[in-house]
C-alpha cells in the first residue's frame, strides 16, 4: 500500500559542483603526473618525452584544485585553522597536509626537470631569459656533474611525489567513504575507482595537451611523439577497461547490499540514466574504449585525441554523479533532493577553469619544452629500433 | 554513572500539532527554511483503514557520532553529558558534518554561515529549564532527562516500554528513543521514492 508524504521539510544539497570539480582536477593532476613519471621515476626512457608537459599540467591543476574547495567553504577566512586544528579521524585533515606535501614535492621535481634547459637558454636578453634567471636562483651550472645531480633529484623528488600523488587520490575515496549513511559513497572500492579514473582522465589530458603543445610550439607533432602517444593511448585503453570493470563490480555489490544499496543502484540506472549510463559509461568509457580498440585508430592522432576528450568528459560526469547523485537520495524524507548549481558556484567553476587554462598556456609558452637533449636523442635512436613491442 | 542526556518520544501521545517545531524555531532563532527539529507526517492505507504516521525528528546526540568524526577543525564535539555542540566561531562551513549525518539533523545556517543543529537548548538547560520542544509539547510526548539515572522519568519509561532508535545498523548509537513508531515513518520506501521521481519526469515530458 503506497504511503503519502503529508508533511516534511525540504533539504538542500551543500556539497555540489565545486567539490565535483575539485575531485576532477585533483584526480587529473595525480593521474597526469603518475603517467608522466613513468620516464623520470620508473626509468621507461621513452615516456620521458611526456614528463615536462605532465609536470606542468599536474602542478597547475594541483594549485587550482583546492581553490574550488576554498570557495565551497562558508567561512573561507577560517581555512588556516585546518592546519593547526587537526582531527585525525577526518579525511579533510589528512588531505590538507597531503595536498601541501604533494605540491611541494611536485614543485621541486618540476624545477629540476626544467633547470638544465632554462640554464642553457640564458643567453638572450628578452623577458624570457630574465624570467629563467629569476627562477633559477643562480643555479646555472651546466657541468656533467650538475646534470647528474639533476637526474638524482628528479628521481628522488619524483618518487616522493608518486607516493603522495597516490595518497592524495586515495584519500578522496575516504573523504566520501567515511559516510556510512550514503550507500554510493560508503564502498571499499571507492578509493580504487577514484584512483583508476584519475589515471583515465590524467592519461587522456596528457595526450590531449601534449598534442596541443607540439602543434602550437613546434608546428607539428613529430613521428616519435606520435608513436609514443599511440602507446599512451594503449595504456589509456587499459585504464578505461579497468575503470569499467571496477564500476560493474561496484554496481553489482551495491545492488546486493541491502535496501538502501539496491535503491541507490536503481537510482543510478533508471533515474540518472542519461548522466550515468549515457554520459559516464557510454560516452565516457565505452565509446573511447571502442575507438582505442584497434591499432589503426590508436595510430591516428585525431581519433586518439577524440577518445581522450570523451574520456575526460566521462570522468567529469563520474565525479558529478558520485558527489551530487549520492546526495540526491534522501536520508530521511520521501522525496529525492534537487540540486541546481548556484550562479556563484557556476561562475567560480568557469572563471577558475579559464584562469587555469591561461596560466597553462603562458607556462607552456615561456618554459623550454624541448626534448632534443643530447642524452635523449641517443636513447631515442637506441629505442627507435625496438619501439614496437613495449605496450603496443 | 555519569549524566547522559537523552530523549524519549512517545508517539502514542503525539497529536501532530508541530508546537515543538515552532517553539524550537522561536527559542533558537532558527532562520526560515531550516529546522533543528521538525515533524514528518505520512498517511497510509485506504479509507476507512487509514493511519497517519508521525515522526518528530531532531539531533540524535549519538554516542558514536559520524559528524564529530569528520569535522576537520574539531569544531563539533560531545560534552560530558553526551550533548554534542558546535563551536560556531571555529566552524569553517565545509559542510562535511552535514553530508555525514544520517539523520539530516544538521544544516547550514544561512545567516551565520556555519553548521547548526539541535543542542537540547543548552542555554535553557544551563538556566535549569527543559528544552523548548519538551516544554511546549501539548501532550507530553517528549520526555527528556538523564538516561543513566534509574529514578528519572525517561529511564523508567525507556525501561518499561519497547523503544527503538533510528538507523541502528549504522552503529551511531543514537540517544533519541521512540515509542509506538510506524515502520513507514522510520524506514521510508526508497524504491517507491525513486519510482515516483521517474514517473514524475516521464509524465512531465508528455
Amino acid at each position: 500500500m503506497p504511503s503519502v508524504q503529508f508533511f516534511d521539510v525540504t533539504r538542500e544539497i551543500y556539497w555540489g559542483i565545486l567539490l565535483a570539480f575539485y575531485l576532477f582536477y585533483k584526480g587529473m593532476s595525480a593521474g597526469a603526473f603518475l603517467l608522466s613519471s613513468l620516464g623520470t621515476v620508473f626509468g621507461i626512457e621513452r615516456y620521458r618525452k611526456l614528463s615536462k608537459v605532465g609536470a606542468i599540467l599536474s602542478l597547475v591543476l594541483l594549485v587550482f584544485a583546492p581553490l574550488f574547495l576554498l570557495i565551497e567553504l562558508r567561512q573561507p577566512g577560517r581555512f588556516l585553522s585546518l592546519f593547526y586544528r587537526i582531527n585525525i579521524t577526518s579525511p579533510i585533515s589528512w588531505g590538507v597536509y597531503l595536498l601541501v606535501l604533494y605540491a611541494v614535492a611536485l614543485l621541486i621535481y618540476t624545477w629540476y626537470l626544467f633547470r638544465q634547459d632554462m640554464a642553457a637558454n640564458l643567453t638572450g636578453t628578452g623577458s624570457k631569459s630574465g624570467f629563467y634567471k629569476f627562477i633559477l636562483f643562480g643555479k646555472e651550472d651546466l657541468s656533467a656533474k650538475a646534470k647528474e645531480d639533476d637526474e638524482k633529484q628528479i628521481k628522488f623528488f619524483g618518487a616522493i611525489a608518486v607516493v603522495l600523488a597516490l595518497a592524495v587520490d586515495v584519500y578522496t575515496g575516504f573523504l566520501l567513504g567515511v559516510v556510512p549513511a550514503r550507500a554510493l559513497w560508503n564502498s571499499s572500492l571507492l578509493p580504487v575507482i577514484l584512483l583508476i579514473s584519475a589515471f583515465v582522465s590524467g592519461a587522456a589530458l596528457l595526450i590531449f595537451v601534449q598534442v596541443l603543445v607540439d602543434k602550437f610550439k613546434f608546428g607539428k607533432v613529430q613521428d616519435d611523439i606520435k608513436s609514443l602517444l599511440s602507446s599512451t593511448a594503449n595504456l589509456l585503453k587499459w585504464f578505461i577497461l579497468s575503470d569499467g570493470v571496477l564500476l560493474v563490480i561496484y554496481l553489482i555489490i551495491l545492488s546486493l547490499s541491502g535496501k538502501v544499496g539496491a535503491a541507490a543502484t536503481y537510482f543510478l540506472l533508471f533515474d540518472e540514466t542519461w548522466s550515468f549510463l549515457g554520459l559516464e559509461i557510454g560516452l565516457g568509457l565505452l565509446v573511447p574504449f571502442l575507438i582505442l580498440l584497434t591499432k589503426k585508430t590508436r595510430q591516428s592522432l585525431n581519433s586518439v585525441v577524440l577518445a581522450s576528450i570523451l574520456a575526460i568528459v566521462g570522468v567529469l560526469a563520474m565525479r558529478i554523479n558520485l558527489v551530487i547523485g549520492a546526495q540526491k537520495i534522501p536520508l530521511t524524507g520521501s522525496r529525492l533532493l534537487e540540486y541546481t548549481a548556484s550562479g556563484r558556484d557556476l561562475a567560480a567553476v568557469i572563471i577558475l577553469s579559464l584562469v587555469m587554462i591561461v596560466v597553462l598556456v603562458v607556462l607552456f609558452a615561456i618554459l623550454p619544452m624541448n626534448r632534443t637533449d643530447k642524452k635523449e636523442t641517443n636513447v631515442g635512436t637506441l629505442l627507435k629500433s625496438n619501439t614496437k613491442g613495449v605496450a603496443q | 554513572m555519569a549524566k547522559r542526556l537523552a530523549m524519549v518520544i512517545d508517539l502514542r501521545r503525539c497529536v501532530g500539532c508541530h508546537a515543538c517545531t515552532v517553539s524550537c524555531k522561536s527559542e533558537n532563532n532558527v532562520p526560515l527554511g531550516v529546522f533543528r527539529t521538525w515533524v514528518q507526517e505520512k498517511e497510509k492505507g485506504k479509507f476507512p483503514n487509514v493511519q497517519r504516521a508521525r515522526l518528530p525528528r531532531l539531533c540524535n546526540q549519538c554516542e558514536n557520532p559520524p559528524c564529530v568524526r569528520v569535522c576537520p577543525v574539531n569544531a563539533t564535539y560531545p560534552l560530558e553529558n553526551g550533548e554534542i555542540i558546535i563551536e560556531y566561531e571555529r566552524c569553517i562551513g565545509c559542510g562535511f558534518c552535514i553530508a555525514a549525518c544520517p539523520y539530516d539533523a544538521r544544516f547550514m545556517n544561512p545567516e551565520r554561515n556555519t553548521a547548526e543543529k539541535c543542542t537540547y537548548c543548552n542555554d535553557r538547560l544551563a538556566a535549569g529549564l527543559q528544552p523548548a520542544c519538551v516544554n511546549s509539547c501539548v501532550s507530553g510526548a517528549r520526555i527528556f532527562g538523564d538516561i543513566n539515572d534509574p529514578q528519572s522519568e525517561i529511564s523508567k519509561l525507556k525501561d518499561s516500554e519497547p523503544t527503538i532508535v533510528l538507523k541502528p545498523e549504522l552503529n551511531t548509537r543514537p540517544q533519541t528513543y521512540y515509542i509506538g513508531v510506524d515502520e513507514i515513518a522510520v524506514r521510508p520506501n526508497l524504491m517507491e521514492t525513486i519510482e515516483a521521481s521517474i514517473l514524475n519526469r516521464v509524465g512531465g515530458e508528455k
